[in-house]
Parts: C-alpha cells; sequence; structure tokens
C-alpha cells in the first residue's frame, strides 16, 4: 500500500507545471537543476496555472452533509473550505472536514484490489479479476444470506444498493458508532415521531443540554455551532445580551466547557431534572403551556423539586432556579443526547426533555419538525447485534462493508463473527480493522475522486463531484456495483438519471447550477406535533438511579473524540495532532480522574490506569482534572487501532473493548459501563499536552466579564485599558515608529499603508479547534509526531489555550478557550533582535519572517512574551526521514504559495500572508485598491463561529477596526507596550460573578 | 478552448500579419546547421523560439497563456502545438523531422518533457502578472513586449538560454532602478 | 624595572635557577602528560563527532523543548567567555597595578584566556540552526545588498569577542618573545628553529628591552577596559530581552564579577596540576595561590551580593512576572540547579576568610572546582530556567531535559580547550622567564650564562 509514486507519475497526479514541484522543493534547496516540465496535452479550461479553481461538493467526513469548496491547484486538491450556499454549514467548516485531504492523499490507502490468499496474507489482484470473484461468489451465496453494511448513506448511492441487493436477494445496513437510538425513540415516546428534528440554536435565548454535545460530535455540530454563537455570543443575535447556556452532564466536553453553568448531576437523571424544571414552569405558570400538556400534571407533581433534588444530587433551589431562568427567557431550547442518554432510560430521558420543550412552547419555533435529520437515519444498533448473531450462526454467506469499521467499534463480538462469514468483501479504500479480516478488498474512490450526493435532510441534496484524478488504482464503488449487477454505464449516469427524475424541465442548466452551487437547498415545511405520552413510563424509568453494565465499582463514560470521533479521524496526521479541546492531549488516549479521586488513589497525571470491565480492559494515562464528577471516570474513543495505517496502528488503547455488545431497550448502544480501576505502577514518561500551568498574573491574558458588566459597558469605555506607553517612553517609541515607516517609503508602498489586524471574539470561540487544522492545511505545517509532541515541539502557528473558569470553591464552571498566535506587535520585541533582519517590520504592519534569510539563532522566540514563534529542529520535509511530515503522496496537498520550511528555520502565524498577497496581486490587475473582505485568512475563513475577523486597521470603514473600538477589546500584555495587531473581545460569561482560573 | 482554437495571424493569412507587423523589414531566422554548437539548454524537441516569435511573430502570450493572468507564464498544451502543426508540416527535411516528433507525442498521448530553464528556489514568488502589467504602464508598451526585460530577446534566440542571473541582487536593483518595494516579504513568504 | 624584593621566591632561586626550571617544562613529556593529552583528544573526538550528527540531522537531537530555545550551548558560551576573562586581568590591570607576584602566574593565565576565547567563539557557531550561513552574522559586502542587524545585541557580541581575541592574543604573544628568545638559546632540533622563528630575532639588548616594556605597557593599558567591556555586551545579550530575569540593568557588572570569579577558579584549577606535574614549586608558591584566593573571595562576594540583590528587587519591585519568574527559579522544577549555583558561588568563597583553607592548595583546588561547577550553573539557571518558567504567558510548560547530543558538545568544547593548553605549555614556557627574574634580586656574582 505504501509504495510511494514515481516523480514520472507524480507529476502526472500533479497535472503539472512546475510551479507544484517547485513548491515542494524545501526552503533553501531550492528546485532541483534537471527539473522538467511536462505540459498538458489539452488544456483543461476551468485551470490556469499558478491560479486556484474551486469546486464545489459534499464533504463526506460525517453524515451532516456540509457543503464545501475544494481548492485545487495544477491539479491537487490543496485546501477544503467550506461553501457559503450550502445552508448547513455556511461556508464554515470543522477539523474534521479540513483533515478530509489528508484521506485523499494518505500514503497508507488500499492502491489496488487485494485478495486474501492461500496463506492467509493479501496480494495484489487486477480489477476484472476481482469482480469476477464476486460475481461468482453473490451466485452461490444467493438464498444463503446476502448483507451490505455501509456508514451512514442517506444518498443516490446508498439507494443502488438498497437496488443491488433486492436484485440478488440481499439486504442492507447502516450502522454508524455512534447512533441517535434514543433521540427517534424518544421522539417517538413523547410526539408520536421517530424523526430528528432541526433545533434552530441561533434563536434561543436560553440553550440547556443534557449531555447532548452539539458542538462536537451530536448531529451536526458546525451549523450548530454557528447557530449557537449567534445566540450565546454577547452581542451578536441581540444588541446587548446573550443567550445563557447551562450544560447538564457528568463530564465536560467540548461543548459543556462553553457553558455559563456547569451542571454535574448524577449520570442517568438528567431526564429527573428536566421533569422537575417542567413542573416548576406548569406550576408557577411560568409560560404559556400548550393546553394538552394539562394531562402531564398528575406525573409532574410526583416530579417536583424536592422530591428528585436527592436522586440528581442537587439541591432543589438551583433546580427551582433553573427552571425559571428556562421559562422566563422566553426561548429556552433544551437538548438531549450523549452521555445523559446511555442507560436504559435514556429514551425517556429524550421525552422528558421534549416535554420541557414542550410547556414552554418550544415545539415548533426552536424545534422543527419535518426536516429529518438523517445523520441519525441509520439502522439501530440492535440491528447490527442481530446481524453479529446471524453471522456468528453462520446465517451470512457473503458481507460486504463500505464506509463503516465495526471491526473496531465492536472488537470482541464483529470480530469473532466476522470469521463465521462465508465470504467478506471490503470498499474500504484504507486497511482498517474491518478490511484486514475481510477475503477481498475493492478499494472505493476517496469522496473528492468520485461522483455521488447525499441527502442531510429533506429539502437539502449535497451534490458530489470528482475534483482531482484518481491518485491511485482504486475504482468508485457505484460503477462497481453497477457492473456487478449487470447493468450498462457509469454511476454518473445512475446519479444524473435519478436527478433527472427530480427535475426533468431544462436538466443541464439544473445539473450544472446545482453543480456549482453544491447541491440544491430548499426548507422543509415544518410538521406540528402534539404530545402523545401521557408520562406513564416516566414513573417507573425513573424509579432509581439506573445500574450500568458491568459489575465493577466506577461509572465509566466512553465518549467520542471530537476530532477522531470512532476512531475514523486516526489516520490523518493533522487529526492526530490535534490536542484535544479539552484535555489538550494529542497522539494518544487518556482517562479523565477527578483530583479527589487521584488522592484516593494516590495517583498522578500519566500514571497508566487499568480499566477492567467485564466484556474487556484497557489501560489509560490519567490526566487529572476537575472537568469530570468525582465519582465517574472517562475516556475517548478513537485511538487504539489494531490497522488503519502507520499514523493509527498501535496507538494508545481502543476505549471500545470496554463496552459490551448488547443493545439497550431503545435499540440504541450503552457508552456508559462499570469497571475496576486499578493502579499499573506503569507510567507514561509524559502525557503528550499542550497545556500549561494555567496561572493569572493580571497581566489580562484572558479576560471575562459577568453579563451585567457587559451590559453597562457603553462605547468608548475601556475597562481594559491599558497604558501603553509611559509618558517617558512616547518619544522614542514613535521616533521608532517614524523610523520603520520611512524605510517603507519606497515605490508602491508610498503614502497610506495597511496596517493588517484580527479581532478574536471571545465570547463566539468554542475551543473547537478548527481553525488550527486550517492552518496547517493553508501554511504547509508539518505534523511532529507524538515524541515530539512530548517535547513540545508541535508547530501549530495558532494554538488554542484553555482557561478553566472556577467558582469560590475552586470547582470548574466552565473554561475560556483563547486562540494564540502572533499578535503582528506594532512595536515587537523580536525584530530588534535577529541579528539578520530575517524578523523585521514589514511596511504594511505585519511582523515579518524570512525563512531563506534566517539562519537559526532563536533569539526572536525568547524575546517573544506570547511565546507563538516554532523552530524546525528537524527537517521535517526531507524524504525517508525519521520525522518526515509529508511522505508521499501526502505532500501532494502542500500549499505552492508558501514555502516548506527548512530544519533549523523559525516559523510563525503570517497572517497568511500569501493570501494578502494575492489580493493584492489581484486588485493591482483590476487597477483598484485591497477592499474590506478581499482577504480572508484560513482561520477566520473556516471557524464556524465566526469569532475571527481580519481586515486593515488604518481602513476607518472596515469590520475590523470596529471591532478593535469595542468596548470589550483588548490587547493580550498590554502592558509590555508590543502594540498587537490583534484584539480579543472579552469572554462574556452570564452568570453573577464571572470567576477566571 | 478559445485560446486554442483562434489560430495566431500568420497561420490565417500570412500576408495580412506582416503588413500588420512593424515598418522594419521582417525577422528571417537563420538557417541552423550544427544544433550542436548552439548556445542554451538542449530540449528534446528542437523548438525554435526565433521562428515562432521571431519570424512567425506569434505573441508570447499566444503560447504562455496565463503569464498576464497568473504567477505562472504557462507552458503551452501539446493541443496548442498541434493546433497549427496539423497544418504547418515545415519547410526544411530538419524542420519536418522536429515537427513529426510533435505530432508523433500527440498521437501518442505523450507530452514531451521539456528542460526548464528559468527556475527560482521554492522560497521565491515571483508573480508574473504583477511584473508585465507594472513593466507595460511603466515602458508603455504592449504586454508581449515585456517579457524580454528578464528573458531577453528571445525573439532572436534560436535555442533559449538563460540570459539573466535571476538572483536576487539582480531582482533587488530593478526594484530599485523602477523605485518599486524592496519590501522582503513580497517575495519571500 | 622595580626593585621590590619578592617576598615569595626563596634566595636560592637565581637567575640561572629560573631558566633552567622553567626549561625543563618544555623537556621530554612524561606519561601523565600524554594521559591528560590523550583525555583531552578523546573528548574533542566526541565533541567532533556529536557536532556532525547536529549538522546532519538538525539541532531536534539536543533537549531543547520549547520555550527553551537557549540551552546548553548558550550555557558553555558564557561559562568560557567568563573562564576567559582573569587572564586579561592578571596580565594587564595587575601589570599596571605592578603587583609583582602576578609574573608567576599570568603567563598560564594568559593562555587559559586565549584558548578558553577560542572555545566560546564556536559555540555561537554550533548553536545556530543552519550553521553553514554562519557568514551572515558577519557584514561584509554582498551581492544581495544585505547587511547585519547592528541592532541585534548578538552582533555586538560578536565585534566585542572578535576584539578581546585579537587583543589578548597579541598581548600573550608579546609577553613570549624574550622567553622564547631565552628557551630558543638552549633548544635544539625542529623546536630551534620554531623559537627562532616566533622570537622574531630578539637579542635582549637595551635597545629593544626599552621597546619592549613600553609596547608591553601600552599594551596592557589597551586592554585593561576590555576585561570590563566584553563580559558587559555578553550580558547585555540577556539584559536587552525583555525576559524576566534577563531583562536587568545590574547584568554587566553582575557579569564581569562572575567572569573574574570564574577565571581565577580556572587559573588555580590549571595552576595546581602543572606546578607539580612541571616541578614549579619554587616559582609558583602558596603565596600566589593566596593572592588567587583573595581574587576568588572578593569577586565571590560581588557575585553573592548580585543574587541578594536579583531576589530583593523581584520582591521589591512588585512586578508580578518578576517575582514569579525568581520564585519559580528558586522553588520551581530547577530548584536543585538554582541552590547549586547559589551555594558554590555565594557561600563556598565565604570559606576563602580562613587563612588555614586559603594557604592550603589542596583545598584551594577543590574549592575551585566548585567554583567552576557554580559559575556553568549560574549561566544554566540564568539561561534555561528564565526561558522554561517565563511567566508572560499562561501556557509555558517546558520539559527540558539535556540529551547526549548537549553533553557530547560540552565535553567537545572541554577538550578542544585543554588540547590547546597542553600543547601551549609543553612547547612555549608556561612561566614567564623574564619577568620572575624581573622580581628576582639582581645577582651579585657573575651574570648567568643562560640569559644571553
Amino acid at each position: 500500500m505504501t509504495d510511494s509514486i514515481d516523480r514520472r507519475r507524480f507529476l502526472k497526479v500533479l497535472g503539472v507545471t512546475g510551479a507544484g514541484a517547485a513548491a515542494v522543493s524545501a526552503c533553501g534547496i531550492g528546485p532541483e537543476p534537471t527539473e522538467r516540465l511536462i505540459p498538458y496535452l489539452v488544456q483543461p479550461e476551468d485551470q490556469i496555472p499558478g491560479t486556484a479553481t474551486y469546486y464545489a461538493t459534499t464533504c463526506r467526513e460525517c453524515a451532516a452533509g456540509c457543503g464545501v469548496r475544494v481548492r485545487v491547484r495544477e491539479g491537487r486538491a490543496v485546501k477544503l473550505e467550506g461553501n457559503p450556499d450550502s445552508p448547513i454549514n455556511r461556508g464554515r467548516l470543522c477539523a474534521r472536514g479540513q483533515a478530509a485531504i489528508q484521506g485523499l492523499y494518505n500514503p497508507d490507502r488500499v492502491a489496488h484490489p487485494m485478495v486474501r490468499n492461500a496463506s492467509g496474507t493479501f496480494e495484489e489482484i487486477d480489477w476484472d479479476g476481482a469482480l469476477q470473484r464476486v460475481t461468482a461468489k453473490v451466485r452461490e451465496a444467493q438464498g444463503k444470506g446476502i448483507v451490505f453494511l455501509t456508514g451512514a448513506e442517506q444518498s443516490t448511492f446508498g439507494d443502488l444498493v438498497d437496488e443491488w441487493m433486492k436484485q440478488v436477494g440481499g439486504r442492507r445496513l447502516s450502522y454508524e458508532a455512534f447512533g441517535f437510538e434514543a433521540l427517534r425513540a424518544g421522539n417517538r415516546l413523547a410526539f408520536g415521531t421517530a424523526t430528528l428534528p432541526t433545533y434552530d440554536f441561533a434563536n434561543a435565548k436560553y440553550v440547556l443540554s443534557f449531555g447532548a454535545d452539539f458542538l462536537d460530535t451530536w448531529l451536526s455540530p458546525v451549523e450548530f455551532q454557528n447557530g449557537f454563537s449567534r445566540a450565546h455570543a454577547f452581542d451578536a443575535g441581540r444588541p446587548a445580551s446573550m443567550a445563557k447556556f447551562v450544560y447538564v452532564a457528568p463530564r465536560l466536553s467540548l461543548t459543556g466547557m462553553n457553558a455559563d453553568e456547569w451542571i454535574a448531576a448524577k449520570p442517568g437523571t438528567e431526564g429527573l431534572l428536566a421533569l422537575a424544571m417542567a413542573q416548576v414552569i406548569m406550576s408557577e405558570h411560568l409560560a404559556r403551556v400548550p393546553a394538552d400538556a394539562s394531562r402531564l400534571v398528575s406525573v409532574l407533581a410526583a416530579h417536583t423539586p424536592r422530591a428528585v433534588a436527592q436522586m440528581i444530587g442537587i439541591d432543589e433551589t438551583t433546580i427551582a432556579r433553573l427552571g425559571r431562568e428556562f421559562a422566563r427567557s422566553g426561548g429556552g431550547l433544551a437538548v438531549a443526547g450523549g452521555m445523559a442518554t446511555q442507560a436504559a432510560n435514556g429514551a425517556e430521558v429524550v421525552a422528558a426533555v421534549n416535554i420541557l420543550n414542550y410547556v414552554v412552547g418550544s415545539v415548533g419555533t426552536l424545534v422543527k419538525f419535518g426536516a429529518d435529520l438523517s445523520v441519525g437515519a441509520t439502522n439501530t444498533f440492535a440491528d447490527l447485534t442481530t446481524l453479529t448473531s446471524d453471522m456468528t450462526d453462520g446465517r451470512v454467506a457473503l458481507l460486504f462493508v463500505h464506509g463503516t469499521n465495526p471491526a473496531h467499534s465492536l472488537p470482541g463480538a464483529f470480530q469473532q463473527a466476522l470469521a463465521k462469514v462465508g465470504y467478506k468483501v471490503s470498499f474500504s479504500s484504507y486497511l482498517d480493522e474491518t478490511a484486514a479480516s475481510c477475503d477481498l478488498i475493492l478499494p472505493d474512490h476517496h469522496p473528492l475522486e468520485q461522483w455521488g450526493d447525499s441527502r442531510p435532510r429533506a429539502g437539502v441534496i449535497g451534490l458530489q463531484q470528482p475534483v482531482v484524478q484518481p491518485v491511485f488504482g482504486t475504482q468508485p464503488t457505484g460503477d462497481v456495483i453497477l457492473k456487478l449487477s449487470g447493468k450498462t454505464g457509469t454511476f454518473l449516469d445512475y446519479l444524473q438519471a435519478k436527478w433527472r427524475a427530480r427535475h426533468a424541465a431544462n436538466f443541464d442548466q439544473y445539473w450544472m447550477d446545482s453543480l456549482t452551487k453544491g447541491g440544491v437547498y430548499s426548507d422543509a415545511p415544518t410538521r406540528p406535533v402534539r404530545l402523545a405520552t401521557t408520562g406513564a413510563t416516566f414513573s417507573t424509568a425513573f424509579a432509581e438511579v439506573p445500574s450500568w453494565g458491568g459489575d465493577g465499582d466506577q461509572t465509566v463514560v466512553v465518549f467520542p473524540h471530537p476530532a477522531l470521533h470512532d476512531g475514523r479521524g486516526a489516520n490523518k496526521p493533522w487529526l492526530q495532532e490535534l490536542p484535544d479541546p479539552v484535555s489538550k492531549i494529542a497522539w494518544h488516549s487518556w482517562v479523565e480522574v477527578h483530583p479527589d479521586t487521584a488522592a484516593k488513589w494516590g495517583l498522578a497525571t500519566g500514571d497508566l490506569l487499568l480499566l477492567q470491565s467485564k466484556f474487556g480492559g484497557q489501560k489509560f494515562p490519567a490526566w487529572i482534572t476537575r472537568s469530570v464528577r468525582p465519582d465517574v471516570l472517562a475516556v475517548p474513543t478513537g485511538q487504539g487501532h489494531s490497522a488503519y495505517g502507520r499514523y493509527a496502528k498501535d496507538r494508545s488503547a481502543n476505549a471500545f473493548e470496554l463496552l459490551g455488545g448488547q443493545a439497550t431497550v431503545y435499540g440504541g448502544r450503552s457508552f456508559i459501563v462499570r469497571t475496576t480501576a486499578s493502579k499499573t505502577g506503569e507510567h507514561q514518561r509524559r502525557i503528550a499536552t499542550i497545556e500549561g500551568n494555567v496561572r493569572d498574573l493580571g497581566m489580562g491574558t484572558t479576560e471575562v466579564l459577568t453579563l451585567a458588566r457587559a451590559k453597562a459597558l457603553h462605547p468608548g469605555d475601556h475597562p481594559f485599558h491599558f497604558e501603553e506607553t509611559p509618558e517617558y517612553a512616547k518619544d522614542a517609541v514613535e521616533w521608532w515608529a517614524d523610523r520603520q515607516r520611512d524605510k517603507a517609503e519606497i515605490g508602491n508602498y508610498k503614502g497610506e499603508q495597511p496596517r493588517w489586524g484580527l479581532a478574536i471574539d471571545l465570547s463566539k470561540c468554542t475551543g473547537c479547534s478548527a481553525c488550527v487544522t486550517a492552518c496547517y492545511a493553508e501554511n504547509n505545517i508539518a505534523t511532529v509526531g507524538e515524541e515530539l509532541t512530548e517535547r513540545r515541539r508541535e508547530m501549530a502557528w495558532l494554538r488554542l489555550e484553555r482557561y478553566w473558569r472556577v467558582d469560590e470553591h475552586d470547582n470548574v464552571q466552565g473554561a475560556v478557550s483563547q486562540p494564540m498566535l502572533c499578535q503582528q506587535c506594532g512595536n515587537a520585541p523580536c525584530e530588534p533582535v535577529c541579528p539578520v533582519y530575517a524578523a523585521y517590520h514589514t511596511p504594511d504592519g505585519l511582523n515579518g519572517q524570512v525563512y531563506n534569510r534566517c539562519v537559526g539563532t532563536r533569539y526572536c522566540s525568547n524575546n517573544c512574551p506570547y511565546k507563538v514563534r516554532y523552530f524546525n529542529w528537524y527537517n521535517y520535509a526531507e524524504k525517508g526521514g525519521k520525522y518526515e511530515a509529508f511522505p508521499e503522496p501526502l505532500s501532494l496537498l502542500l500549499n505552492p504559495d508558501v514555502t516548506v520550511r527548512e530544519k533549523g528555520v523559525m516559523e510563525k502565524c503570517t497572517f497568511c500572508v500569501q493570501r494578502i498577497r494575492g489580493a493584492q496581486n489581484q486588485a493591482r490587475l483590476e487597477n483598484r485598491n485591497v477592499r474590506d473582505g478581499d482577504i480572508v485568512t484560513a482561520c477566520q475563513q473556516t471557524c464556524p463561529s465566526e469569532a475571527i475577523v481580519f481586515g486593515d486597521l488604518n481602513d476607518r470603514n472596515s469590520r475590523v477596526f470596529e471591532l478593535a473600538g469595542n468596548p470589550r477589546g483588548y490587547h493580550v500584555l498590554a502592558g509590555l507596550n508590543t502594540k498587537p495587531a490583534i484584539t480579543y473581545l472579552a469572554r462574556v460569561v452570564a452568570q453573577d460573578t464571572a470567576s477566571n482560573g | 478552448m478559445v485560446l486554442i482554437l483562434a489560430l495566431p495571424p500568420v497561420v490565417l493569412n500570412g500576408q495580412q500579419a506582416q503588413s500588420a507587423s512593424s515598418q522594419t523589414s521582417r525577422y528571417q531566422a537563420p538557417v541552423i546547421s550544427d544544433t550542436g554548437a548552439l548556445k542554451g539548454t538542449r530540449q528534446p524537441i528542437f523548438f525554435r523560439h526565433d521562428i515562432h516569435a521571431g519570424q512567425d511573430q506569434i505573441p508570447c502570450m499566444y503560447c504562455h497563456y496565463s503569464a498576464a493572468v497568473s504567477s505562472e507564464p504557462g507552458i503551452p498544451s501539446l493541443q496548442t502545438c498541434i493546433g497549427c502543426h496539423q497544418v504547418i508540416g515545415g519547410s526544411t527535411p530538419t524542420h519536418q523531422a522536429e515537427i513529426k516528433k510533435v505530432r508523433d507525442a500527440w498521437r501518442e498521448r505523450k507530452a514531451p518533457e521539456w528542460v526548464r530553464v528559468h527556475a527560482l528556489p521554492g522560497f521565491v514568488r515571483f508573480p508574473h502578472m504583477r511584473h508585465i502589467k507594472g513593466l507595460s504602464t511603466r515602458l508603455g508598451v504592449d504586454a508581449n513586449e515585456t517579457c524580454t526585460t528578464c528573458h531577453g530577446d528571445v525573439k532572436h534566440t534560436t535555442q533559449i538560454e538563460q540570459v539573466s542571473t535571476l538572483r536576487m541582487g539582480w531582482c533587488v536593483r530593478c526594484h530599485m532602478k523602477n523605485e518599486v518595494t524592496r519590501d522582503c516579504s513580497v517575495c519571500h513568504y | 624595572m622595580a626593585e621590590t624584593p619578592s617576598p615569595t621566591t626563596p634566595t636560592r632561586v637565581t637567575y640561572d635557577y629560573v631558566t633552567r626550571t622553567i626549561a625543563r617544562t618544555l623537556g621530554t613529556p612524561s606519561r601523565g602528560y600524554f594521559l591528560l593529552l590523550g583525555a583531552a583528544v578523546t573528548l574533542l573526538g566526541i565533541g567532533i563527532i556529536t557536532l556532525l550528527y547536529l549538522l546532519r540531522y538538525g539541532l531536534g537531537l539536543a533537549g531543547y523543548s520549547h520555550p527553551v530555545y537557549w540551552a546548553v550551548f548558550i550555557t558553555c558560551f558564557v561559562f568560557w567567555v567568563g573562564i576567559a576573562h582573569s587572564g586579561t586581568l592578571i596580565s594587564a590591570i595587575l601589570f599596571l597595578f605592578r603587583s609583582g607576584w602576578r609574573t608567576a602566574v599570568y603567563r598560564t593565565a594568559e593562555a587559559m584566556t586565549v584558548f578558553a576565547v577560542m572555545t566560546a567563539g564556536l559555540f555561537p557557531l554550533i548553536h545556530i540552526g543552519r550553521q553553514w550561513y554562519f557568514y551572515w552574522l558577519i557584514p561584509y559586502p554582498n551581492e544581495r545588498g544585505l547587511w547585519p542587524n547592528f541592532k541585534s545585541p548578538l552582533i555586538w557580541d560578536e565585534f566585542a569577542i572578535g576584539t578581546y581575541f585579537t587583543v589578548s592574543t597579541l598581548f600573550l604573544i608579546m609577553g613570549l618573545i624574550p622567553d622564547i628568545a631565552a628557551v630558543r638559546d638552549l633548544a635544539t632540533g625542529w623546536r630551534k628553529k620554531l623559537y627562532a622563528l616566533t622570537s622574531i630575532g630578539w637579542t635582549g639588548s637595551n635597545e629593544q628591552w626599552r621597546h619592549f616594556t613600553r609596547g608591553y605597557l601600552y599594551l596592557a593599558a589597551l586592554a585593561t577596559p576590555l576585561v570590563l567591556s566584553v563580559h558587559s555586551v555578553v550580558s547585555w545579550d540577556f539584559a536587552m530581552a525583555l525576559v524576566p530575569g534577563w531583562h536587568a540593568t545590574i547584568f554587566a557588572p553582575y557579569f564581569v564579577a562572575g567572569a573574574i570569579y570564574s577565571g581565577c577558579g580556572m587559573v588555580i584549577t590549571l595552576l595546581t596540576p602543572i606546578r607539580t606535574l612541571f616541578g614549579l614549586e619554587e616559582l609558583i608558591t602558596v603565596k600566589h595561590f593566596e593572592n588567587l584566593a583573595k581574587l576568588c573571595l572578593l569577586t565571590g562576594s560581588i557575585v553573592g551580593y548580585a543574587y541578594a540583590c536579583e531576589y530583593f528587587i523581584a520582591w521589591y519591585s512588585g512586578n508580578p512576572t518578576e517575582r514569579a519568574a525568581f520564585w519559580y527559579r528558586a522553588f520551581g522544577p530547577y530548584w536543585w540547579a538554582t541552590w547549586t549555583m547559589i551555594i558554590c558561588n555565594g557561600f563556598l568563597p565565604l570559606l576563602l576568610w580562613v587563612k588555614k583553607i586559603r594557604t592550603n592548595i589542596t583545598a584551594l583546588f577543590v574549592i575551585s572546582i566548585f567554583v567552576n561547577i557554580g559559575m556553568w550553573f549560574e549561566r544554566y539557571v540564568i539561561i534555561v530556567v528564565s526561558l522554561a518558567g517565563e511567566p508572560f504567558t499562561k501556557w509555558t510548560n517546558a520539559v527540558y531535559n539535556p540529551t547526549w547530543a548537549d553533553w557530547g558538545i560540552m565535553a567537545g568544547s572541554f577538550g578542544w580547550f585543554f588540547m590547546w593548553f597542553l600543547l601551549f605549555v609543553k612547547n612555549f614556557p608556561a612561566v614567564s622567564i623574564s619577568e620572575v627574574k624581573e622580581v628576582l634580586p639582581p645577582p651579585r656574582s657573575k651574570p648567568s650564562k643562560a640569559h644571553a
């Protein structure tokens, strides 16, 4: 698989002008003397060498169906960006979406069909041979049980599979490791419809989440985050106001970390809390309760705060307060999922939360049924368990697997069952655990290489087109199935046929429009729902705190990793090196332990803890944190692969090992399990975390305001104002500034200079870290691997610093995430100390960093108070080097506009200078000046919560200028008189006392 | 596509192109007997700029189509060559031999691998369009006339060689002469 | 010159005796000498191999860890520059003060100075990321029209070190001339040629002596300010930066005192073995050691005061970052380094108040070793610990640990230094013949043959 492609082929894939090749050659080395220029045979009409072309398509990293635009240079896909036309992600993208191209150019892709030979190892086979085998197998397996297992596939491809299975008398099963069975069951219970509604976070005035991690893994994260920031950020949706966000769960996730208040209820009692709140609202008539809710009165009466407080573990006054706040806000939105819906009563929890929404009248306004989110439209976990037992009993003769990896998420049961299946065919493009135990692998194209579509919800269809020529000898599974089912034509014909059926009139025009827009977007009509339950089931469901599977004394929460998710991201170095937003740990797994528990066990951070459930045991290094309940341990999924390529294999532990294979009563899977925990005595030398010592020296690094204070601010106020330049130093500083300007007074820089600046609203930033990965993608930043990350040599130009907000009792309330990157100081400490002017001040106010002039004295970094300069300790671009960051064909995604840095040079955030220059060049061609908004930095472009704004601070009409004057605005370490170009807007917390950790 | 379908003046009707061309008598490319003696880089196909650009007066940007709009000048696709050479077979045996290579390549769908003559290190950005725009406005000449500033008198060169050092000092001196920016981060990022 | 009859030298030490004893040091080397030389060369070899690795794979082999971007290499740089100081102090300043006792020790000190600077000068080249572009730090007209940034303390550094190296080398060579002439007349074989060449036709005529003494005096006067300037400039590498723990006006005097302190320490460390190895007990006497010890005591106390000062100001200034930085220094993860430095440099010299210790050479030797260790750690603390605990950003969390690469280069530097030093003392008079004679009572009998 890892056969690296030779230069000729490399250039062919490259699509070829010199540019790409030159850019790949590392800084200081230059292009090799005998460089060849291979022209196109036929010039593609839509591509200009040296200029990027954008193709609209659909992201398939998860089922949310975000629209993306792929930047293509010389035939190489170099960057993914959100598609502004898409109503789902509105031009924004998450870290996983950004990393999709690392899947496309992954060095460990299956390059050609492979068959298991007698000796049990895989050997290459040609496509015709492979297809013949399958046809034969299908023939003999007919009637003996044929199953096609896919991931979430609400798409034409899914339809094709269904058709084929009907034809051969098989059945299709779709499986996602993290399904939403409880949600569907709960909705059926409450409203008699098993569909998923859309949640209008943007217009909520109070957000209450019962374990639903809607910012990282729940349903449609980018969409929800975008909406959430509009509601939750101060001054965003409504002037001088914000929606309060309360998070109810045993541990703080990325989502929970953004909460204004954290209610650490006992796991499994969330439903009680919802009912108690509803009871308060109804008994105190705090909202115009729909008539039919009256039938609930009796049930609710049994769930007064006083009655349930004991069980939940929160005092009743808090419960009552929450109920009142929720109702009085006049726009309360409650969501349930994730950790809250793991117990046998998961469905009831969802139903209870639905009722809470219902009594305040949010159902139909904020919770809109009708557009059934297809994210959860997979078969239930119960279906999979039946499949597993069928397989074990030999009732499955032929199994196809596509786009899912159950052997990893269901290690024990499914693995064994696989062995019993007659013949197993995988369409996986990577040698993941499931593929590894199949008999035949027919590698599929990467979504960026093939045609397709996906239907994330009613009314929205994302179209998917090939943006690059295939990197390897793979074939689109659509075509393969058509061949196998004896149909003529390619999958594109099939796709178009389906689309024509939808819109025959003037089809070609319709098709082209859809292609350019990236799909067809319309709003599904909202379907009114009525209360279907009498709530009778609640009394039994919430009778006592549920007990979990397993028999240990510890409750362990297994949660999806925000970046690696169920493990599918583990083969992408960008996602591996992306520190988890909460723990800030990269490259390996961990277990979250509360300090009290740790003290009890004499546990130190990094000590390996053996968790032993009755299903399996795994060792995890401890991360000691206050963001988890003392009686709960939490471990992320994602790691612990036994296959799946060089970046994923044999890395840390697989949390799925702890879980059982039994379906819950509502057909889902419980991700909370009882285990025993024992110290192993082993110690992981260092946790690969980039977390620092969180000490605030009143230097004003991270500013937090209470809502009350924020409201009191008037334009012109400067609560964080520093006397940046002491009187006696003014002259000197001004003289220095003038000198800089004089230097700049040359040629076309004469006259008014731009001063590039950034404004970052901490009230909007959720810490999701999409910007970090976007920065890696845009700026050819090397990933350094676990060993070097442990030694804090990660190169992330933009890092997210997470600081806990603690109350007076030192209990964690939430966290503030602060993106820290080069501040492009106006009076930069790094510049005067560089002996060779590699760090210098550009006329447009950047702290220039000239890689090819840098000799690497590293003085600049020592003198940088923000510590945002990163050094190339090795040559990360060295082919075959120990720390090679871009093994072919990964090197194909290098941005040709950005130098690949050599060993021994310093690098740092450049404000995406290549984009600045690009915009300036374009403006010059059009004989105009750069307009505000022409330049969008990579981090700004991708930020799902639109927290980052770039522009010219000297332009009185620019957005960034306006934001820089905001009363909440402040400069980090302004006291040092560095005059940063980045203005942070203080985080506002909807709380009486803002506490800052 | 448009670029490729529209044939250059000389092919349509040489006469018009000639009269259109400047008053000076039309340049005649020399007959080359011994290619070994030529300066410059030897290419897989003996492509002569002096014939195409000089004698036949095909504008530079007819082949290097993106020079004025993009940072990369672009090298003509084989289709561009064939666009003319399916009509033009060459006058002398040597020419015919070379043109045959082009036609064969087209038939075999295998593009020739030109040897790069002008190369900059990976850490230098040279936006062609900016320089062409700048020079043509400054010198008040047609965009196609600006190329000579760096690439030399291509129109009268039989086999292309690198005439400028393309070293930083050379760049900077020109930038100083023309009073344009000398900010490092304009070329290095 | 001075008629001060030196108290140090017993009467049986005559001109003749001096010449012979010192000439004897140049005789056939003992096994001990070769052992030492071999050890030095081995260390150097280790250093060279390490350097080759660094060049091939990059500085990542060393222990650097964000934000500790300067570490052992710069520590060694400052350490060696420091060592270099006492040489010029003893030879130049004490010369101007006419203190007779210097004569027996100044040659060793000067040689040490030159070789220490040679060693120190290597480190800035080794520690930069792209060593092959080191010449970009030197101002020279080039095709690109680029110049170094004269605002950068690193550039000042390179000038300071350069000047110091030139002057101290000149000073050493000049002092050597009469002595070389002296041994020339005794030497045989290739050495005779060498000395004939290097003594540049010295005959010892009055004429030459007059010029020599004048020239030597002026050179001494010229060299004196350097003793203060060089390490001040080096200290500005840190004082000019805004890192808490670096950014202090006290640095220049603090560093100079420290330098001389470490220098004297090193002189003692070097003299003790040479003295016994070459049997110079008669010439280099306890008295000399005691005076060196006094110098240590003085400078050591200044250093101790500087430490106290730093902590006091950190507290007194009320500057939170300063306070945090120094708290981290004393009680952070690197407390052991800090306390090693404070004990070795702050308290150890106080022992020298006791005359018994001051006059006990073995004790002095042991103490001098600890002085060297202490001063190395002082630089380590200032550089590594200040960076590791930099309190501006709440996100710094260094995990710095030196690796084999750091130690390899450091070992190499010691090898390099001692190799040169050993070669020197074997081939040139390690004690100034002429100047020792100056402080002897002039012979009553017929002048010795030895001194033509």
